[in-house]
């Protein structure tokens, strides 16, 4: 006997109205995400360079300059950088906020409420309230220090090279904690209550308890955490943009969005701002393609 | 109403057959069980009629108008095929009391307002749901969402009726009032209903005919008393009735022109009833027995299995005893008029209309099969 | 028992260390943004303004007013659209299936991870092209589109709680598609229509690139550029920087105070920002 398939007819005539709607989703979609991606690539292909759009296919010239430039590698350097101590450092202090809250705080809504504040704030406002933060002359640390008497301390801040991409990711710490937190007491919160009662009835206590039994149960919020964390470590940008523009000492703060965007928007280098773009759209997905895969693979 | 016919259905997903090659003649009026463990495809069956899911293969015609034919992808929509069906959950919109959730069909179908208010009153009253009406779902208990269920059903007068294990979440007094009930429902509306289950009381109980399916596999279809008295295959005859018929492997032996089956442990005689089975080629059976069709004797009766009684079960007003005979258990149902004790050794005599034969290799019942 | 109750006191000594720090940059800027020029140097930023005035924010507002008034107009619309689409596409990959569906879907969410410098270029020409680069309708168009994959994860990630018995049954009720999402879908959907509206209106409110690259002169500017521009502005003049921070955050600030756990909730399903 003949197998045959079903077609199932997508567009029926009750279904129109719905159909219709989706539909325009997706197109759209379809047209600012990937027409739009492809579209990027064949710019960075170009020789594209000033108000004008040129579509001149050079092939991949654009590419090789990339690995000549110096910029480029400072801003690829300082994205790892964010990858390797933005994103632990944030892991670490939300699973420790976490782990300090579940602790059966009295008004543990207020706590989370105001933790988790500075993710709900623009970063133009959090770069705003930053850059008054470190003002080296008046601003609010070096005048705190100066109040409790410790001048040796004081700085540049982010007007000092050597200092100020730390300073980006002290801030962006504090700004992205309280959302790890979220995430961690999240997974903490969906432990089945029995697991951790019998985990105690075996003599589980305090650090043991966290250690053994929650810790390796909130896999999966970890995991959705940090390639959140690294997406945006890639990604950032309206915070460094305000802080320090990508200063100071030219570059010492630069991070491949910002470069993408002096090029092609301060400089009218499309055609290699566009290279940029393509490579980070690259990173990012080296990082998000495996994740949804696991995560939704099973579905 | 309508009589309901399918032919040939196969539904697969992927891999798996959830229902293969199935045939079926509903007829207009009849109350016609779906009955198999779970898994079977009993709800994917019902699915295909109410055109909730398109089969593979098949055609689904009601009287005269056939609404899917897999070969022509010719799916008629459920919302065109005037069927009703109730859910297992019910399917009560959360969101709407019970009367919207009962005027529901007839707004879709945008019937005019009065109609729609006395038909619902009409048919609360029928069910005795009337003072629930303004409730919300969330404040009805179990027995009443199956109430509401069964109102948002019937309001429309459809063409068929279609029941997916519709007691299956009551407890087990309420369900035998709510069988009764349905059975009664159904007397008075004359309908025809399809109803799925997976409990043979039930479907024992209230149907007009049992389609018995098994891992997609149509496997009998008859009225529950020749369903029960004449299973076609041992599976059928293993899941109808509880206790569930006995099982014995054995061989069958010709002697001096009279037929025996050799269990191994003791040789039973058959009468002549079983003539027709000395033809047969393959002499590997199963003897089925039920329980009830036992009797005990505490001497030894010609022709009668000896055994230890093991286990003694109260049931109600019947004791199920639990006998040992060599590596079996035989399980017989008798009035607990007779003082037994836990060791006794006593001989079972089996009724001897009631014994099966069955083939071991094809499991099919030799008796009732047609040569 | 003491030294429990020792531990508990470490404990809240802790908490209350963090939300100082966490509160501090934002405790700073409020005060700043109340202060007088001479206050501006006789205090430091951490002390509250000895002659408190409103001259910061009077000033400031009258360069922020049409930028916010922009923002607003802008966010709301979008939060509306994408909300709207994102429903009926989590509707269709939940309920409608159809070959490919998951695929669809797949292909929908990766919207959400893209860095958006990889469209930009596209994205300013086709503005451009379509007459509606430095209008409001753009930065409409603009959010609405990159809004639609979150949208779309969090209604599907609500729809798929829905049994589907529900639909089965609304259809052999003789209900189609559309009278589905009408008179069943959409009623339920109150919950992930807060959360999704609070969780874009935030997104959207607090966007900087897209208003960055697609608006110029003052018609379509959002808040956000606006403030950016003050830097240049008002150079060392920090209650004025700090009271049009102020200006713009004040709509998210009110949003997250009154319907933060929605917020809450949209991060925990969408998990996602920037
Ligand atoms: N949507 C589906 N996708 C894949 N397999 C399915 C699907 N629906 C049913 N099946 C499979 O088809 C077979 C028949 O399922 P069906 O739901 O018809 O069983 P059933 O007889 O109603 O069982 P139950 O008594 O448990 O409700 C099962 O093996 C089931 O796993
Ligand atoms: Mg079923």
């Amino acid at each position: 006997m003949k197998r045959k398939r079903i077609s199932r007819k997508i567009f029926t005539k009750d279904r129109i109205i719905i159909q219709f709607i989706f539909l325009i989703s997706v197109l759209l979609v379809g047209y600012f995400v990937y027409i739009g991606i492809g579209w990027n690539v064949v710019v960075s292909l170009s020789d594209w360079e000033g108000l004008v759009p040129s579509y001149n296919i050079v092939g991949f010239d654009q590419y090789i300059k990339l690995l000549g430039d110096p910029i480029f590698f400072t801003s690829l350097m300082n994205n790892i950088l964010l990858m390797l101590i933005f994103v632990p450092c944030t892991l670490f202090l939300g699973l420790f906020l976490a782990i300090l809250l579940d602790q059966k705080v009295r008004k543990e809504s207020v706590f989370r409420t105001i933790y988790l504040l500075p993710f709900t704030l623009s970063f133009v406002v959090t770069g705003f309230l930053w850059r008054w933060m470190y003002n080296p002359s008046m601003g609010v640390i070096n005048t705190l220090l100066e109040t409790i008497g410790l001048e040796l301390l004081k700085s540049g801040w982010i007007t000092d090279p050597n200092m100020a991409m730390f300073c980006v990711i002290i801030s962006l710490i504090w700004q992205f904690a309280g959302y790890a937190m979220l995430i961690f007491l999240a997974g903490i919160r969906s432990i089945p209550e029995s697991h951790i009662m019998a985990a105690e009835v075996d003599g589980a206590s305090g650090f043991q308890l966290y250690k053994r039994v929650i810790i390796p149960q909130i896999k999966a919020s970890t995991f959705t955490a940090f390639v959140i964390l690294m997406v945006f470590a890639l990604k950032a940008f309206d915070f460094i943009y305000i802080l320090t523009g990508g200063g100071p000492a030219g570059w010492a703060t630069e991070i491949l969005p910002l470069t993408m965007y002096k090029e092609t928007f301060a400089m009218t280098h499309f055609a290699y701002g566009s290279t940029i773009a393509t490579v980070l759209f690259l990173l990012v997905m080296a990082i998000v393609i495996p994740y949804l895969y696991s995560t939704y693979r099973r579905k | 109403m309508t009589s309901v016919k399918i032919k040939n259905l196969t539904k697969r997903y992927g891999k798996t057959i959830a229902v293969e090659n199935v045939n079926l003649e509903i007829k207009d009026g009849e109350l016609f069980i779906l009955l198999g463990p779970s898994g079977c495809g009993k709800t994917t069956t019902l699915l295909c009629i109410a055109g909730l899911i398109n089969p593979d293969e098949g055609e689904v015609w009601f009287g005269d108008d056939m609404i899917t034919c897999a070969e022509h992808n010719k799916f008629e929509r459920p919302q065109e095929r005037n069927v009703a069906m109730v859910f297992q959950d019910y399917a009560i919109y959360p969101h709407m009391t019970v009367f919207k959730n009962i005027a529901f069909p007839l707004e879709v179908r945008k019937k005019h307002k009065h109609e729609i208010e006395t038909r619902v009153k009409e048919v609360a009253e029928r069910l005795g749901i009337s003072e629930l009406l303004e409730r919300k779902p969330k404040q009805l208990s179990g027995g009443q969402r199956q109430r509401v269920a069964l109102a948002r059903a019937i309001v429309r007068e459809p063409k068929v009726f279609l029941m997916d294990e519709p007691l299956s979440n009551l407890d087990a007094k309420l369900r035998v009032y709510a069988r009764a009930e349905l059975k009664r429902l159904h007397k008075r509306l004359g309908v025809t209903i399809v109803y799925v289950t997976h409990d043979q009381l039930e479907a024992m109980s209230i149907g007009d005919r049992i389609a018995i399916l098994n891992n997609g596999f149509l496997e009998q279809i008859d009225t529950p008393e020749n369903i029960y008295n004449s299973p076609k295959n041992i599976f059928v005859a293993g899941f109808i009735g509880s206790p569930p018929m006995n099982m014995l492997d054995g061989t069958l032996i010709e002697k001096d022109g009279k037929l025996f089956v050799d269990l191994g442990f003791s040789t039973y005689e058959l009468s002549n009833r079983f003539d027709k089975l000395k033809k047969i080629k393959s002499t590997e059976v199963i003897l089925g027995i039920r329980p009830e069709d036992i009797s005990i004797s505490k001497e030894n009766i010609k022709n009668s299995i000896k055994a230890k009684v093991d286990i003694i079960e109260l049931m109600g007003r019947e004791l199920s005893i639990h006998h040992r005979v060599n590596e079996n258990t035989i399980i017989a149902i008798t009035k607990p008029t007779e003082d037994l004790e836990i060791g006794d050794e006593l001989y079972l005599v089996f009724v001897n209309e009631k014994i099966h034969v069955f083939d071991k290799n094809t499991e099919e019942n030799l008796i009732t099969k047609n040569s | 028992m003491r030294f429990l109750r020792f531990k508990r006191v470490i404990l809240y000594i802790l908490l209350i260390f963090f939300v100082i720090v966490t509160l501090l940059p934002l405790w700073a800027g409020i005060m700043t943004a109340f202060k007088t020029e001479a206050d501006l140097i006789y205090t430091t930023p951490l002390e509250p303004p000895s002659s408190p005035t409103t001259e910061p924010l009077e000033k400031t507002f009258i360069i922020m007013q049409r930028p916010l008034q922009n923002s607003l107009i802008f966010t709301s619309v979008a939060t509306i659209l994408s909300c709207f689409l994102g429903s009926i596409a989590g509707y269709t990959l939940t309920k409608i299936k159809f070959k490919g569906s998951n695929t669809v879907f797949l292909g929908l969410i990766i919207g959400i991870f893209i860095p958006y410098q990889a469209v930009l270029v596209p994205l300013v020409m086709t503005m451009v092209s379509w007459g509606l680069y430095n209008t409001v309708w753009g930065l409409i168009l603009t959010h609405t589109v990159y809004g639609i994959p979150i949208c779309t994860l969090l209604f599907r990630s609500f729809y798929v709680g829905i049994p589907d018995s529900l639909i089965n049954a609304a259809k052999t009720d003789g209900a189609g598609t559309w009278i589905i999402y009408r008179r069943i879908i959409l009623p339920l959907s109150l919950m992930p229509f807060v959360v999704a509206s609070v969780f874009q209106f935030t997104n959207i409110w607090n966007d900087f690139l897209f208003g960055l690259v697609l608006s110029r002169g003052t018609e379509a500017m959002p808040a956000s550029v606006a403030l950016a521009n003050l830097k240049g502005g008002f150079v060392a003049m920090w209650n004025l920087q700090m009271a049009g921070t102020l200006w713009y955050t004040l709509p998210a600030l009110i949003v997250y105070l009154i319907l933060g756990k929605y917020l809450i909730k949209g991060f925990m399903t969408g998990a996602v920002k920037g």
